[in-house]
């Protein structure tokens, strides 16, 4: 991804130890988005913190699988620690292990221990290391407005703090137009996703904008330019 | 690459074939994801359903069919016309039929037929987490249907519904099952609509002329138009 934003002439790769959020319609590529992410970050050997809350962890799996990117070495390795919010309510027993934990989409309380737990074990391997919580829509319908805001504000500096590059993905429009203005607001940097481009916005003024296109390989980026 | 099963309607196959199909014809639903049929009523989102449960029955793929618009015997008798017959489906227990329309006493008298209430999501909830499991045990690959979204959003708080339907969705993929489900669009809170389109896979919107794939793993966006016959959706070939 990085060199994708670079040789798109954004910046010198993703700002290291920023938030930012990924947002735009359903279906536009977001997820796709965190999962190259933390893929490439794990190739390179920076250790992942992985809050999946839309899917449990055998269709996180088996999605990334489909673009050819498989997660077992790395869960070998303790590179990829991933919390699986989700898969509580499918009512299937599953056993956590070193590197997956369960939690409760409807507990943020849980979650915000969980997330503690995550971030002490990824912080010792490196103090470089990337987190992704794809996404924050399903957040959203479980739990008041407010406390998701109040959760993600603690999440953010907590991991800023610890010295991760956050990525934090959310559908427009699922909630108040106000929810969505703060959420804006809290976050170094935005991403817009529509399905045909992606806009960059950073906190330091710098916006630009490239084509992109969902292949079997993830996203490739095509031409960029800075507004 | 992504595993896709027959549909069962004619010309969806060709129509969701890959680019990189090299000619082998594998179109079809990606296995193990859940689709979104939504349209203005009556464009054909449930003669979708039917097409898509019938052809998994007669590849020996059971069914999971959650019904609040069209009663058992309605549905009967839609195959019926179509000259397709469920009675055996039903006695030997590939269709699992979770009814929010017939009163118990007015059901079929099939085992596999439970009556629900719309107004009770959990309920639903509760029998088709059980339908799920007891397909499951003896087969590694169903089909689900949710006939429609739409019917359950109205009799209950919307937001619940949502949760409801997150619950179903991570059930039914857990069972290995492959899903449509059928909303109107426009029926809820545009919030509701977002959230809805954001938990499925695949988003197909039918408005009566033309069949258009919004989203769909493995392959971008398609158009084509479409006719509702006495056999079913017929769509024609690529306009792309």
């Amino acid at each position: 991804m990085d060199e994708f934003l670079a040789s798109a002439g954004f910046t010198d790769g993703f700002p290291e130890n920023t938030t930012t959020l990924i947002y735009g319609p359903p279906k536009v590529g977001k997820s796709i988005f965190c999962y190259q992410f933390a893929y490439h970050g794990m190739s390179i050997n920076e250790p992942c913190l992985y809050v999946t809350a839309d899917e449990g962890m055998k269709q996180l799996q088996q999605n990334m699988i489909d673009f050819g990117w498989f997660l077992q070495s790395f869960m070998d390795e303790e590179l990829l620690y991933i919390i699986d919010s989700i898969s509580s309510l499918s009512g299937v027993p599953i056993e956590n292990t070193s590197t997956y934990t369960l939690s409760k989409i409807n507990d943020p309380t849980d979650l915000m221990v969980k997330i503690g737990l995550g971030t002490r074990f990824v912080f010792k391997k490196s103090n470089e290391f990337r987190s992704v919580f794809d996404s924050l829509t399903t957040l959203f319908a479980f739990n008041p407005e407010p406390m998701v805001i109040r959760f993600l504000k603690t999440y953010l500096r907590r991991l800023k703090e610890a010295g991760a590059t956050v990525i934090v993905t959310y559908t427009e429009g699922v909630t108040d137009e106000r929810t969505e203005k703060t959420l804006k607001s809290i976050v170094d940097n935005l991403i817009m996703f529509d399905g045909n481009y992606m806009t960059y916005k950073s906190n330091l003024g710098f916006i630009g904008t490239v084509e992109y296109e969902i292949t079997d390989q993830g996203l490739v980026l095509g031409k960029g330019e800075i507004l | 690459m992504i595993v896709r099963i027959a549909s069962g309607i004619t010309g969806f196959d060709s129509l969701t074939t890959a680019g990189d199909d090299l000619g082998l014809g594998l179109g079809g639903i990606p296995e193990n994801t859940v689709t979104l049929i939504y349209g203005p009523p009556e464009v054909g989102k449930s003669n979708f359903c039917h097409g898509f449960a019938y052809y998994g029955l007669t590849q020996d793929e059971p069914c999971l069919y959650l019904t609040t618009d069209m009663g058992i015997n309605e549905i009967s008798q839609n195959f019926k016309d179509m000259e397709l017959v469920l009675d055996e489906y039903l006695e030997n227990k590939m269709l699992y039929v979770v009814d929010a329309v017939s009163n118990d006493d007015e059901s079929a008298p099939y085992d596999w037929h439970q009556s629900v209430s719309v107004r009770n999501p959990t309920d639903i909830l509760v029998k088709v987490t059980s339908g799920a499991r007891s397909i499951s045990q003896k087969n590694p690959r169903l089909r689900g249907v949710i006939d429609s979204l739409t019917t359950i959003l109205e009799s209950n708080n919307e937001m619940l519904i949502v949760r409801v339907l997150k619950t179903y969705i991570l059930r039914l993929k857990e069972a290995g099952a492959t899903a449509v489900i059928t909303y109107t669009e426009g029926s809820s809170d545009p919030r509701t609509e977002i959230l809805i389109k954001s938990m499925v896979d695949n988003i197909i919107r039918l408005n009566g002329k033309k069949i258009t794939i919004e989203a769909m793993k493995g392959i971008g966006r398609k158009e084509a138009h479409y006719q509702i016959t006495e056999r079913g959706i017929v769509i024609d070939g690529n306009d792309d």
